[in-house]
């Protein structure tokens, strides 16, 4: 099979419709008939609930429902359980309405419908709750204090799991280590924000029995599944369509949010279309978060740096519930050891609830905490032992003669952690050279003796990718010669469209504007579990590969056939199939496609099937693992705290790449989320767990202005795990930013002694640790 | 939301303390009050519409005064809500003779949740101890400024 | 976020916008440019019964140079100002401050007049009329009157303009050439109301400073003009010792709020550290300019 269009930089699919506002996102959806939802939301972090009076707000003209708990029945248990883990001993999830009692802000409580959604809000006010306000769990470490209030009550504990894992003998190491140091790092709270925020429209066809869900999701295929069973339908009568979605991020794959349950359920109580659309403020408090975690970390090291033992001791925060199980702090805690050889460790982690919203997977879901834990630790052993940050990365890396290399853990699939390839001393030295490594401390010098504070960082990354259970492919050329590919994965601004196109192009013989893909549509799939876990291209990719192969291998059968030649003659380019060495004994794939649906006549036997089209299904045994090295140059303002990036340098290995364009565009938006967390994104919750920064203003993404330039560089390692040789490269973007960030900012400052141990930090915090550093230049 | 200030009046400390106790006073100086309902014994039932320039929602809730301690010493509870939101708070007035007049310190901590703490936690402290800074230069006002 | 019904008029005179204005009373809004009044409205933090869209009002978008003053008419758009070659040449303050207020696409439609009207604490427009001792025309059903800006702003979000009043004009005094100035903000990022933000007006005279103003935004309820620190400078030669008792004279008169972006004591620092970097600033455009 040629490589005409794998790794070439061509533009996207499905750009010109995109950016000429021509996609279609759930709120395009518009039907006849249809009415809006608004949800009340708890204004209380915690409360108990004696009643809700909706009868003022059922009065309002144009209002036509007003649901509460109470008129849920059966669909009024709690949520789905994703995910169980053995450790997880209180698998929590909300209720798609709080029956009797509200944990977070934003909780939903009543569902109202109306003709418009300004009917439905003027309505949300006019509920009556009748709460009874209680103290609120607001952190982690109040959370697990003895007397501190309950989250659930009826478990009587704020901890819903603890989970240890360890490899090696860590405490004979740190007894026998020459040094040790110990920290204590906090990771803070962030969300996801995409662009386009969740939304729901549901037309229910009384008469067909086919239920229609447009959904904002990264999982139709399960929020189908799950669907049917909660309404006792067929699946065959469900249909769910995640069409252009904007952005997910993981935060839209939860499967269930309580809106993903209610709006289909009203749009059958009513016999109207419903429309449900997120508006910012709700995102806030209803999408679910990420990041809060505090380590107590420490690491053994001999007297050249070499890594003898980690060990850490973490609390997770869930929120108020956890229906995503420990994924999160497992994904942390297998990260941390990240591409260095670590002959022991121990993580041990606990879970915790608190009055805050719900944690599931963010980009990241986990790597960022683990890598900064880790990075962290390896700069401290750096200062204290007075060697050069880069030298003890370089004397710890796994080396690339040691693959596969087992890290002697379980990985978040409940497989061996185990690392299929990788070259991480090429990325490190790459890295080093591009940020001119060697001539950093003279420039260093130089900007002291102007009276600048410039730092330069470096972190090192390994992510988990691409891991299972499966995903599937159907490719059909129909008869005008397009190819249609059509898979259960969703997507949300990846470029499925062209990277999957480019992929099935190379197999056919035709262009990726021949392609048309299609993801996020259960009538076209059936099979698939979603996009997430940096696993799209690794998984659904070979998917598209294997069924491309075997349609190509019929095409040239039926072609064999029509041609009067032998197959192993038989050519695919340019959109035909040819006769090798006599192009004009040729054939166009849509005759093709057409002979091989004949309407009488017996078909050949080795045609195998009518059509040309095949299904196929990749199960990966394991995740392939990409790595890379971010390195930057930031310069502080130590009188007021403010940053100015000079340099951000990425270098990274996915393996095998598809497309150079699409795999930036993901480092460079994974980057600016990273940057938003180590300096910009900060949820911010008062004693009472009341969110302070539900707004733009005040929860600060950041923008075109504040993301410097990224200059981006690629290692390709093939996986040896999969046909294409390729890994997921998702999440890469995001993972060590704010490590790399500390390292340069705790450089810059190193005349004051500041510290840095936490993220994200702010000019006014940075002030605070200038002042706690006590040291004067 | 911890808050505190100090006020100095010219009054002597038992006239100070007779007008904090009195409903009329209270009724005054208390501000965007529409309403004041004695329900029990130093008890009342309020309704404030307060907020800044288009910002304003209309609370209603319970003031209580505990911990009575005449001429010096009381605390006062509040809790109420509203469209934009609900507050609670506790706090404590202490007096103290200076010269002539009477030094009023006072402090507390409020809980402001909903959607007001949400999207205007920037001015939410400033407005917060504004207020309340008008109240008691209300009293200023009504007892003559001891300064 | 969407809006509590009201009831929307757009008037197309100033007399027909003050007259309604005169009918509802505070039960009205005016709405101008919207960047500040519709998200507090969708937000459904602001109710008014009625809206009263001045956008269709003809003749209230112009700048004008009279001799010492520029008067910017109430529908100029933030942008247009920003833009403006008189602005540039008259009040180079106004529209440095004008480059840092939100993005372009807040400036192409919120109004200079509005910005002083809603009266943020952080607004930078309302720092540069204090720092001008500039004024705003205001008419009202009786009649018109105009209000210095020592007189305007009272408290967060609140100026001393009635309900019934709308702000017809707004006039900041022009810069005398060989005049140095500075604006500069502490923001997290581009765009958003600044932490700490300050005005700076320098002249220079023998050798002395003969005239100075000062005044900050992000650090109070209304704009702040550091007098204190005023006349420290005044009279005296310029160094960078008097640069920094005059931010320490800032720091001393400011009382800032703290929030989850930055403590009360960070937003004093950067004040005082911002005095001293505009007043720097500053005597270089008047070295320039000489
Ligand atoms: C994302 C974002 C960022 C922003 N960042 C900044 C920033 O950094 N700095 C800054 O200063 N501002 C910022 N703003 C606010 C912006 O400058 C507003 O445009 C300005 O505050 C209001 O002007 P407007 O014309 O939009 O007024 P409107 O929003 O229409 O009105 C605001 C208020 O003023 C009143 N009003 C308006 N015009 C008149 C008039 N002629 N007479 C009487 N009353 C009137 C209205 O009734 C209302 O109460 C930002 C806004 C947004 C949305």
């Amino acid at each position: 099979m040629g490589t005409r269009y794998v790794g070439a930089r061509i533009a996207r699919n499905e750009d010109p419709a995109l950016l000429r506002g021509r996609g279609l996102f759930v709120d395009d959806v518009r039907l006849p008939g249809m009415v809006h939802a608004a949800v009340l939301r708890s204004p209380h972090a915690r409360a108990r609930i004696h009643g809700v009076d909706t009868r003022r707000a059922r009065a309002v003209p144009g209002v036509l429902a007003v649901y509460t708990h109470a008129d849920l029945g059966r669909l009024g248990a709690p949520l789905p359980k994703l995910i169980p883990h053995p450790s997880l001993i209180h698998h929590k999830t909300q209720c798609p309405l709080a029956s009797d009692a509200v944990r977070y802000v934003g909780e939903p409580v009543a569902l109202v419908v109306a003709e418009s959604r300004y009917l439905a809000e003027d309505a949300c006010d006019l509920i009556e709750v009748a709460y009874e306000p209680l103290p609120a769990v607001a952190s982690v470490e109040e959370a697990v204090r003895p007397g501190s209030p309950l989250v659930h009550e009826d478990i009587g504990t704020n901890v819903c799991a603890r989970y240890t894992q360890q490899t090696g003998d860590v405490d004979d190491a740190f007894a026998r280590a020459p040094h040790r140091f110990r920290e204590r790092f906090v990771v803070d709270r962030g969300a996801a924000c995409p662009m386009e925020t969740r939304g729901v429209v549901a037309p229910w066809d009384a008469r067909t029995g086919l239920l229609e869900v447009w959904d904002s999701t990264q999982a139709p295929i399960p929020i189908r599944n799950g669907l049917a069973a909660m309404f006792g339908l067929l699946q065959h009568n469900v249909r769910v369509v995640a069409p252009d979605v904007g952005g997910g991020f993981g935060a839209k794959i939860m499967m269930f949010y309580p809106e993903e349950v209610l709006v289909p359920w009203a749009a059958m109580r009513l016999g109207r279309p419903v429309k449900w659309i997120e508006d910012r403020r709700e995102s806030m408090v209803a999408m679910n978060q990420e990041r809060e975690q505090i380590h107590d970390a420490e690491i053994a090291a001999d007297g050249d740096g070499r890594i003898l033992g980690v060990r850490t001791v973490f609390l997770y925060d869930s929120g108020a519930y956890i229906p995503y199980g420990l994924i999160v702090p497992i994904v942390a805690s297998t990260t941390l050891p990240g591409p260095y050889r670590v002959p022991s460790y121990r993580c041990e982690f606990a879970a915790v609830f608190t009055n805050k919203t719900t944690v599931s997977p963010y980009r990241g879901a986990g790597r960022p905490h683990g890598v900064f834990v880790m990075e962290r630790l390896l700069d401290r052993v750096a200062r204290e032992l007075g060697l050069d940050r880069a030298e003890v990365r370089r004397r710890n890396l796994i080396q690339p003669d040691q693959f596969p290399y087992d890290v002697g853990l379980i990985y978040q699939d409940n497989a061996p952690l185990r690392y299929d390839s990788g070259n991480y001393p090429l990325c490190l030295e790459r890295a080093l050279d591009l940020i001119d490594y060697a001539a950093w401390p003279a420039r260093k010098q130089a900007a002291r003796s102007e009276g600048r504070y410039v730092g330069c960082g470096v972190a090192c990354y390994v992510e988990g990718t691409g891991i299972g259970p499966y995903e599937g492919c159907r490719i059909t050329v129909e008869p005008s010669g397009k190819v249609v590919v059509a898979t259960g994965v969703g997507t949300q601004g990846q470029g499925h469209m062209t990277s999957l196109a480019q992929i099935a192009a190379d197999a056919l013989g035709v262009t990726p504007r021949d392609v048309s893909v299609h993801t996020g549509d259960t009538a076209l799939f059936n099979w698939g579990t979603g996009t997430f876990a940096s696993r799209a291209a690794t998984v659904a990719g070979n998917a598209v590969a294997l069924a491309a192969q075997a349609v190509r291998e019929r095409a040239r059968r039926v072609a064999a056939t029509l041609l009067e030649a032998p197959v192993e003659e038989i050519e695919l380019a340019g959109g035909k199939a040819s006769v090798r060495g006599v192009p004009a004994r040729a054939v166009s794939l849509g005759e093709l496609a057409v002979a091989a649906n004949p309407l009488r006549f017996a078909m050949p036997a080795d045609w195998d099937g009518p059509g040309l089209e095949a299904v196929r299904y990749f199960t990966p045994p394991q995740g392939a693992f990409s790595n890379g090295v971010h390195a930057c140059i930031v310069e502080v303002d130590p009188e007021t705290g403010m940053l100015s990036f000079h340099r951000y340098v990425v270098v990274h290995d996915c393996g095998r790449v598809i497309n150079p364009t699409i795999l930036e565009g993901q480092i460079h938006g994974g980057v600016a989320q990273g940057l938003g967390g180590a300096f910009w994104e900060k949820l911010a919750y008062d004693e009472q767990a009341q969110p302070l920064s539900t707004t733009f203003m005040d929860y600060l993404l950041p923008t075109a202005a504040e993301v410097p330039a990224l200059e981006v560089a690629h290692v390709e390692t093939p996986s040896p795990l999969n046909p294409l040789g390729i890994k997921g490269a998702g999440e890469a973007g995001v993972i060590p930013v704010a490590a790399a960030v500390a390292q340069a900012i705790e450089d810059a400052l190193e005349p004051f002694g500041a510290h840095i141990a936490e993220a994200p930090l702010s000019p006014s915090r940075l002030r605070q640790l200038i002042a706690e550093g006590r040291r004067t230049p | 939301m911890k808050l505190d200030g100090t006020n100095t009046l010219a009054a002597p400390i038992e006239t100070v303390w007779t007008t904090l106790n009195d409903p009329e006073a209270l009724r005054r100086c208390t501000p965007g009050l529409q309403e004041l309902k004695e329900v029990g014994p130093d008890t009342y039932q309020a309704t404030l519409t307060i907020g800044i320039a288009a910002v304003k929602g209309t609370y209603s809730g319970t003031l209580r005064i505990t911990d009575k301690q005449p001429p010096r010493h009381y605390r006062i509870a509040l809790e109420g809500s509203g469209g934009a939101g609900f507050m609670k708070g506790e706090g404590s007035v202490d007096l103290e003779p200076q010269g002539n007049g009477t030094l009023l310190r006072w402090s507390g901590d409020v809980q402001v949740g909903g959607l007001i703490a949400g999207v205007g936690q920037r001015m939410l402290g400033g407005v917060g101890k504004m207020l309340i800074g008008q109240f008691f230069k209300c009293l200023e006002q009504r007892l003559g400024s001891g300064t | 976020m969407k809006p509590a019904a009201f009831e929307y008029f757009a008037p197309r005179t100033v007399e027909q916008a003050v007259d309604l204005l005169a009918q509802h009373g505070d039960q009205a809004k005016v709405l101008a440019g919207g960047q500040s009044l519709v998200p507090l409205m969708n937000m459904r933090l602001a109710r008014p019964a009625v809206i009263v869209d001045i956008n269709r009002v003809d003749g209230l978008e112009y700048i004008v140079a009279a001799p010492a003053v520029l008067r910017i008419g109430a529908l100029t758009r933030q942008r247009a100002a920003e833009r403006s070659r008189l602005v540039a040449e008259r009040c180079p303050l106004l529209r440095d401050a004008l480059r840092l207020v939100g993005h372009v696409q807040i400036r192409n439609r919120g109004t200079v007049a509005g910005s002083i009207a809603h009266a943020d604490p952080a607004a930078e427009l309302t720092a540069v009329l204090t720092a001008l001792d500039g004024e705003v025309v205001a008419r009202g059903p009786g009649g018109t009157r105009v209000i210095a800006a020592s007189d305007l702003f009272v408290t967060y979000l609140t100026t001393s303009l009635d309900p019934r009043e709308i702000i017809t004009e707004v006039r900041f005094p022009a810069l005398p050439p060989g005049t140095g100035w500075s604006w500069m903000e502490i923001a997290r990022r581009h765009g958003d109301f600044a932490l700490a933000g300050v005005g700076v007006v320098l002249a220079l005279g023998g050798g002395v400073i003969t005239e100075a103003r000062i005044a900050l935004t992000g650090v109070g309820p209304t704009p702040v003009r550091a007098t204190s620190a005023e006349r420290l400078l005044t009279g005296r030669a310029p160094s960078e010792g008097l640069w920094a008792d005059a931010a320490e004279a800032v720091r001393a008169a400011v009382d800032p709020d703290g929030d989850i972006h930055a403590s009360a004591e960070y937003r004093r620092h950067v004040a005082g550290v911002l005095v001293q970097r505009a007043l720097c600033e500053a005597l270089t455009r008047v070295r320039e300019a000489a």
